[in-house]
């Protein structure tokens, strides 16, 4: 039964990851349409709901950038130098269809477990 | 802080050389505004056991590095499909290549039937070095190709390909009625061989019968127990083969295939514990009695590689009906 059980969090733990992977990066695009850092940003994305390990933010953040999805610059703020990200314009192009897609796929999803819902009832 | 700084050096030995500066400053910055941003919320410092904890928290420096390097593998995923492919394919075919020239190397060696013993198992042991060689040979080949596409050679594009161009279904299935029906009359026929030979040893030499009455050894006594053994477990499978054809037995036709199977695997288990086949006549020569003994020997090792395949084969099948009841309970439990 133990086993059972670790096997059922391990597969929970396997597809919550797949499903979260492509949302962070939603997520991360969609926050930096505002100017931020990374320490800042996993604070912002915590406080919306969305925790995020800093082990998997700043690295996703130099993978935006190789991408051009991102642009960032080296800045003094209150005596410190920090790398400031901000979405380009290809990035910002790229999350408004990404946008549109998650939109579509979340209705779709929505719908499909709506009639789930109603067969059941029946 | 020199805390921080044994951290970040833990990093940096892991991180790759271009661009280490710059992400060490960057993961610097960003950990001291977390530190900085929870003394705010406590109001005061943080000890070394404090800071120790949002550095573990972080991540073990290796894990943390390797989040900065590229994703790598030998074998992508869009190529992964065609090497399992290649490999399941060409697998076989390396099996009979090898066999087969092991056997003609066999068919052109002189030497005793002991000797075809010892080359033969020498041959066995040889294959695990050989087929490992065949899989290292097809990885590498697939690395090399993996690596250089998209940055010397275009990307794999796949050809195209027709729905008409699939090949047709098999016109019977596996297990028709009519190969189950063939099955039990075959398996009859061996019974009444099998009965009859006592009587008419020529069923089993043939014309060799006249060469074998001037050897100078014979069938050891012990055949007719292990004969009478064989007799049964053959008369055994044929109710077991007959249930199989019963429509109203079809759910158990693959717990039946497996007894069928697990009877398969005594006859062998039976004949190597025989051991001695043929015994000596009383004007054999130290020659003929050394050749016996190689027969004798040669005989038992094809018998234990008999088997080996059978267990194979019965654990193989037992597998299948194991994963087949577990993947059924599960679809039930699914369904549910």
């Amino acid at each position: 039964m133990a086993n059972g059980a670790s096997h059922q969090t391990e597969l929970f733990d396997a597809l919550r990851l797949e499903l979260r992977r492509g949302c962070l990066v939603l997520a991360v695009l969609a926050q930096l349409r505002r100017e931020h850092y990374g320490y800042t940003l996993r604070k912002s994305l915590a406080e919306a709901g969305l925790e995020i390990e800093e082990s998997t933010l700043y690295p996703l953040l130099r993978r935006l950038e190789t991408q051009g999805l991102l642009t960032s610059e080296w800045r003094e703020e209150e005596k410190r130098n920090k790398r400031f990200y901000r979405l380009s314009g290809e990035g910002m192009r790229i999350l408004e269809t990404l946008l549109a897609e998650w939109r579509g796929i979340n209705d779709s999803v929505d719908r499909i477990v709506e009639s789930g819902n109603l067969n059941k009832e029946r | 802080m020199e805390l921080l700084e044994r951290y970040l050096k833990a990093v940096g030995e892991h991180l790759p050389a271009r661009g280490r500066e710059d992400m060490l400053r960057e993961l610097r910055a960003n950990l001291q505004a977390e530190i900085e941003g929870r003394e705010e919320e406590l109001g005061r410092d943080l000890d070394s056991t404090e800071i120790a904890k949002i550095l573990e928290a972080h991540g073990m420096p290796v894990l943390v590095a390797a989040r900065y390097g590229q994703q790598q593998f030998l074998i992508g995923p869009g190529l992964f499909p065609f090497y399992w492919y290649t490999l399941k394919k060409s697998f076989p075919l390396v099996v009979l290549a090898y066999a087969a020239v092991q056997g003609i190397a066999m068919i052109l060696a002189t030497g005793s039937a002991d000797q075809l013993g010892q080359r033969i198992g020498s041959a066995l042991g040889r294959f695990p070095a050989v087929a490992l060689t065949f899989w290292a040979i097809m990885t590498l080949g697939f690395a090399v190709f993996e690596y250089v596409q998209g940055r010397y050679i275009p990307k794999l594009t796949l050809p195209r390909w027709s729905a008409n161009d699939l090949p047709p279904l098999d016109e019977a299935p596996k297990h028709s009625f009519a190969h189950g029906v063939a099955d039990v009359i075959v398996s009859i026929l061996m019974i009444a061989w099998l009965l009859a030979l006592p009587n008419r040893p020529y069923l089993i030499l043939g014309p060799g019968l006249r060469l074998v009455h001037g050897m100078p050894f014979g069938l050891t006594p012990e055949w007719h127990v292990f004969y009478w053994q064989i007799v049964t477990l053959s008369i055994a499978m044929i109710p077991l083969k007959v249930a199989m054809l019963l429509p109203s037995l079809r759910r158990w036709r693959q717990h039946l295939d497996l007894a069928v199977h697990a009877l398969g695997v005594m006859i062998p288990l039976v004949m190597v514990q025989v051991r001695t086949y043929f015994v000596a006549g009383a004007s054999i020569s130290a020659n003929n009695l050394k050749s016996l003994n190689g027969i004798n020997a040669g005989i038992n090792f094809g018998f234990k590689i008999a088997l080996a395949i059978a267990l194979v084969n019965f654990c193989w099948e037992g597998w299948k009906l194991l994963s087949a009841s577990h993947r059924h309970s599960a679809d039930f439990a699914a369904a549910k």
